[in-house]
């Protein structure tokens, strides 16, 4: 704790609670909650693009069902992406399953809600295809990370 | 193909590397902040780290502080990581993908100040830290508000006149990368660099300014 | 639709003026870093209001962002406070004599078949398993290396997507098994960093 020897101007007192650093978050969180409660009058001029890329499907009879978006499995399907001339075999990573996958897609209703799980499918494409890179800045972040930790656990005091 | 609709800002675009739908580039003014981060990096894998001597007032005595090898080796692979960071933030073309190296700046800058035992770092090392991480809300709400707004990422075409982007997104952007940065945060800087080891910890400094460079670029732009 | 996407971002909005005023108002470190845990969820629902397959996957880098930097701070924290006791009784049942090598075999085997994500966690919960019964010493550094690795495999499973797409078969599989080891390494962190003598 640091002394809190008088009470001084309204300055000092001012500059006293900004200098302690056990009250960044604090003003941090104080600055972010003024901007979002400004931000909360322009609500109504924020208006959802209808026009989406990789716009979601739901197609109640697949067994792919939220993640059903056509094709078979070393063809192409149609995707909506930003720029479909950056990548030339856009689609057939959302087209492939594996073969566990398709044998569950055949026996049960039930496949869509674990489709993440295989290689392949919509996500997929996004995370590894089209969006690569956002994939590499993650998992580069998660290294750095885990690096951190790894120090700070096994060095020796 | 791809061409920036304005110039006026930056100066016309060098070249444009393409991942995807994620369309990097440079212009004048982003090569120039590259280059500097580049050339940070490189000094930062050739040199050694700095020592401080604290000298003890109305005697002779004084103390080394001394930096361990795997101390400094632990902060060279982070000041490497975030010079990175920073050079992926400065030629990103696409908006989430900036988030995210800022993001990673925030974290490898953590990890540089994380190497230190003084407690009193520790604690400077922890605060950034908690900001950094609420400060990943403002930055990727910005992305999704300006993802369903607008309905696209990427900045070749959010540049464009024709897509207007909320006013809300921007400062949400901005205020993001301040709390990723801590560009006005000195409090936590000057703890911080109170701890030996000049090289790797300027890093932060480097990487926040050049970060809020970029992002003013960004926001004006868009 | 727009009004939805509206009221959405309303919810939103006030949800985090009460999460960021909790954190402005809370004095205890340890309770501010379940607080901004908590605050990075409102992130993850700003992104979640798009509703487009995109959204989906835009989650899975800010769900790793969050539970990156909270990693990397709890250790701060831990070494800060300088918090290094380990638990001095544990739990010990007959089964996890004789359970542990294959039942953790079972659940690498499945996790390795289904592969990618959830694969990578169910393979984890293997290793937890074992690592639980039969102690965790000296295998720290073994998922240190692992997580290297996982990390190598992504960076070739992205540079095959955009240097050689029609190779595209192999990215997606080496990717796959990229995320399964590294969910699994991670996974299988849970409850060994505690400090103390294993290095």
């Amino acid at each position: 704790m640091k002394r809190r020897e008088g009470r001084g101007t309204r300055i000092s007192r001012i500059s006293r609670t900004i200098s302690e650093l056990e009250n960044l978050a604090g003003l941090y969180a104080v600055l972010f909650i003024a901007v979002t409660l400004i931000g909360a009058f322009t609500l109504p001029s924020l208006l959802y693009q209808e026009d989406q890329l990789y716009p979601k499907t739901i197609d109640t009879n697949s067994s792919l069902n939220p993640y059903e978006r056509g094709g078979t499995p070393f063809n192409t399907t149609e995707v909506r992406a930003q720029y479909p001339e950056n990548s030339p075999y856009l689609g057939y990573v959302t087209a492939y399953l594996t073969p566990v996958t398709r044998f569950i897609a055949d026996h049960t209703p039930y496949l869509g809600t674990t489709i993440v799980a295989h290689p392949g499918g919509i996500i997929d494409e996004i995370l590894y295809n089209t969006r690569g890179l956002d994939t590499v800045a993650e998992t580069s972040i998660l290294f750095v990370a885990f690096a951190i930790a790894a120090h700070l656990f096994r060095r020796e005091d | 193909m791809f061409e920036l609709p304005v110039t006026t800002i930056e100066g016309p675009e060098i070249f444009v590397i393409e991942f995807g739908d994620i369309v990097n580039y440079f212009t004048v003014y982003t090569a120039a902040l590259f280059t500097f981060a580049l050339l940070f990096t490189i000094l930062v894998i050739i040199s050694r780290p700095e020592r401080q001597v604290d000298i003890a007032f109305g005697g002779d005595a004084f103390y080394t502080k001394d930096v361990t090898p795997a101390q400094m080796k632990f902060q060279r692979f982070m000041a490497l990581a975030c010079g990175l960071a920073t050079l992926g933030a400065m030629m990103s073309g696409d908006v989430f993908n900036f988030t995210l190296f800022t993001s990673m700046v925030g974290i490898t800058n953590i990890g540089i100040v994380a190497a230190y035992k003084y407690k009193h770092v520790l604690n400077a090392a922890f605060q950034y830290g908690i900001v950094a991480m609420i400060a990943t809300v403002p930055l990727f709400g910005s992305a999704a508000i300006i993802l369903a707004t607008t309905g696209t990422l990427s900045m070749w075409e959010l540049f464009g006149s024709t897509i207007a982007v909320p006013l809300i997104a921007k400062i949400f952007l901005v205020l993001g990368v301040m709390g990723e940065g801590m560009a006005p945060f000195y409090v936590a800087k000057a703890e911080i660099t109170r701890a030996p080891g000049a090289p790797y910890v300027l890093m932060i400094h480097v990487s926040s300014l050049l970060l809020f460079l970029r992002v003013v670029e960004i926001v004006i732009s868009m | 639709m727009e009004e939805i996407y509206i009221l959405g971002l309303l919810a939103v909005f006030l949800s985090i003026v009460i999460g960021f005023w909790a954190l402005v108002k809370e004095e205890d470190d340890l309770h501010r870093i379940l607080l901004t845990d908590l605050a990075e969820i409102l992130a993850l629902a700003l992104i979640a209001l798009v509703a487009t397959d995109l959204a989906e996957a835009l989650i899975l880098p800010g769900l790793v962002v969050g539970i990156s930097e909270l990693m990397a701070i709890s250790e701060v924290f831990l070494v800060r406070e300088g918090l290094t006791r380990q638990p001095e009784r544990m739990l010990h049942i007959e089964v996890m004599d004789s359970a542990p090598a294959i039942l953790a075999l079972a659940l690498i085997g499945y996790g390795v078949l289904l592969s990618g994500f959830s694969g990578g966690a169910v393979a984890g919960i293997g290793v937890i398993f074992y690592f639980i019964c039969k102690g965790h010493d000296e295998r720290f550094a073994i998922f240190e290396v692992l997580s290297g690795y996982a990390w190598v495999m992504w960076i070739v499973a992205f540079f095959i997507f955009v240097l050689v797409p029609q190779y595209w078969f192999f990215g997606v599989l080496i990717a796959g098994a990229a995320i399964l080891l590294k969910v699994a390494g991670k996974m299988s962190l849970v409850g060994t960093m505690r400090g103390g003598a294993n290095v």
